[in-house]
């Protein structure tokens, strides 16, 4: 079977997953990181990874006309994904199956930041997923489902380990969310729905934390036009403790929800697009899903730089299991030039040992958010509850400065 | 009433409850109060049923403005479905907001079933809030 594996823009780390193929012998594979100037020789499936904008359509066509099946694997395909809160800044990021007419090819989607590799080779032989059920329903928290009083944020660090996330207010997306491999609930944080099990995920997840927010003070007034009372305008406890609807909820449909494209004016660079807006405690995670090869690197530049300009304290048994992070990383590096995939997964499982998954979930300023396998004395390397601190932080590669609600305004990565 | 005719001709949805918001219309009515034609109501059991979903259907099927009419605060006839459609588009606000449009294409109120008034004012405020929103060049 021969299939071709295409990346366009994005962090590569899908298109490097696609490397455990080679474990099938029958899979004749080709790996094309220039879609651009592909020779077009006929295939059986074309594998789409990476984003898409307009200007890829042509290219995209070429490819769908000359293969027989085309499957989008990778959430910044199949919706935008993460790259997709650039459309917040009118960055219009196109998922594949609104980008080409579906009506000879119809796009088979694989949903998943980081893709699942199973679930690809799944779908290549046309079975069924075996994973089906509601993130929900495996996971290890208990929700009440009881009104919330107050929202909490993630730098609140909550120590019950039994609560639902959305009981504390931290806007857990696993209501609509598929059962997954990178399960960032496991490690401590919050889903924000890469998986998506309905379609408009990000809306319905809205209008149900609305309701689940019922008891939160609500500024109003009175209409003054003969009517009675109704919602006022100014800022009460809801728009202090929303602070960023869109890169929650919408953290990776929203190029494909129904809101239109975004008017905030771009500020010429994809990331600094994406990560304008996010609040502190969520970039470490939005880094570690876009930041491809260099996820891990990436990662804890942002960690250090808060770290280092807060003075938070890190011990030395959580910079020991950085270390041996940054190593692993190397090891990969490695492993994706050789194309060794036997090697590329023993270092991907040592990995996600560390750090929960690929997205690097467990990751958190002051530490990890929950215990490593194999290393005791969780105490010792347990990430910490902090104030925000408004000013200007910088580390290896990346540099942001936060308000003090702890929002990015500003945001900057050296290439 | 607002249709002059060197004014623009709106097309605005509304959900109204079946309970107060009802009541308030149907008041309106006996009264012969006016409103302005731009406005379309839908009748719904509850505010509580309305929700994104609903109010982002009508926005992107040619509706400029939604509002949304419920009972008065703790006379909804079920149990809070009006606090909690009040909530719902009070983040849908902060989310306009954060992409860079008004906020002031979706709204939410009370009435009073004996009052047509409150029916009729509420209205208004929609077709004021909606120009405001048109002038600063916020719509979809």
């Amino acid at each position: 079977m021969k299939i071709g594996i295409f990346q366009f823009a994005g962090c590569n780390k899908c298109f490097n997953e696609t490397i455990l193929l080679k474990d099938v012998a029958e899979y004749d594979i080709q790996r094309i990181e220039d879609p651009k100037n592909w020779n077009g020789d006929a295939i059986d499936i074309a594998v789409i990874t990476g984003y898409l904008t307009a200007d890829d359509k042509s290219i995209v066509e070429k490819i769908q006309s000359n293969s027989k099946r085309i499957l989008a694997y990778g959430t910044c395909t199949t919706t935008g994904g993460i790259f997709g809160l650039a459309y917040q800044h009118g960055i219009a990021i196109k998922p594949l199956a609104k980008l080409i007419s579906e009506s000879e090819i119809p796009v088979e989607n694989i949903h998943g930041c980081l893709g699942e590799i199973e679930e690809l080779k799944e779908k290549i032989e046309s079975q069924a997923f075996s994973k089906s059920k509601s993130l929900c329903s495996i996971c290890s928290r208990k929700s009440t489902c009881a009104y919330l009083d107050e929202i909490q944020r993630q730098v609140d660090v909550q120590e019950d380990e039994e609560a639902c996330f959305n009981d504390f207010g931290y806007m857990c997306m696993g209501y609509i969310a598929t059962e997954c491999k990178e399960n960032c609930v496991k490690s401590g944080a919050p889903c924000r729905g890469c998986k998506p099990k309905v379609d408009r995920p990000g809306i319905r997840m809205l209008g149900m934390f609305g309701t689940l927010m019922g008891n939160v003070e609500v500024a109003t007034e009175a209409t003054g036009k003969g009517g009675t009372d109704k919602l006022a305008d100014e800022d009460d406890d809801m728009t202090e403790a929303m602070q960023d609807v869109t890169g929650n909820f919408f953290r990776f449909s929203l190029a494909n929800s129904v809101l239109p494209i975004g008017k905030i004016p771009s500020t010429g660079s994809i990331y600094s697009d994406i990560f304008t807006g996010r609040l502190i405690e969520e970039i470490p995670m939005i880094m570690g899903q876009l930041g491809g090869e260099n996820a891990i690197s990436l990662t804890l530049d942002i960690l250090t730089a808060y770290e280092t300009g807060a003075n938070l304290s890190v011990s030395d048994k959580s910079k020991e299991l950085r270390e041996k992070l940054l190593a692993l990383e190397g090891e990969l590096q490695k492993a994706i030039k050789s194309q060794d995939n036997s090697q590329f997964a023993d270092v991907s499982a040592k990995i996600k040992q560390i750090s929960g998954n690929m997205n690097l979930s467990n990751l958190f300023f002051g530490g990890f958010r929950t215990p490593v396998e194999a290393e005791e004395d969780f105490d010792s390397y347990k990430s910490e509850v902090f104030e925000i601190e408004a000013g200007d932080y910088q580390s290896g590669k990346v540099k942001y400065s936060i308000d003090e609600q702890g929002k990015i305004i500003k945001f900057k990565m050296e290439a | 009433m607002h249709n002059s005719e060197n004014k623009k001709e709106h097309n605005v949805i509304v959900f109204m409850c079946d309970e107060c918001g009802q009541g308030a219309a149907k008041t309106a009515g006996v009264a012969r109060l006016k409103y302005d034609t731009a406005v379309k109501i839908i009748r719904v059991k509850c505010s509580g049923m309305v929700g994104p979903i609903q109010i982002m259907d009508a926005l992107n099927n040619g509706a400029e403005a939604v509002g949304v009419i419920g009972c008065c605060f703790n006379a909804c006839h079920f149990f809070n479905g009006n606090f909690l459609s009040m909530h719902r588009i009070k983040l849908m606000k902060i989310l306009f907001k954060e992409m860079g449009y008004s906020d002031q294409m979706i709204n939410h109120y009370t009435s009073r079933a004996a009052e047509g008034e409150t029916a009729t004012g509420d209205f208004e405020d929609i077709i004021e809030r909606l120009e405001n929103a048109e002038k600063a060049g916020g719509t979809f």
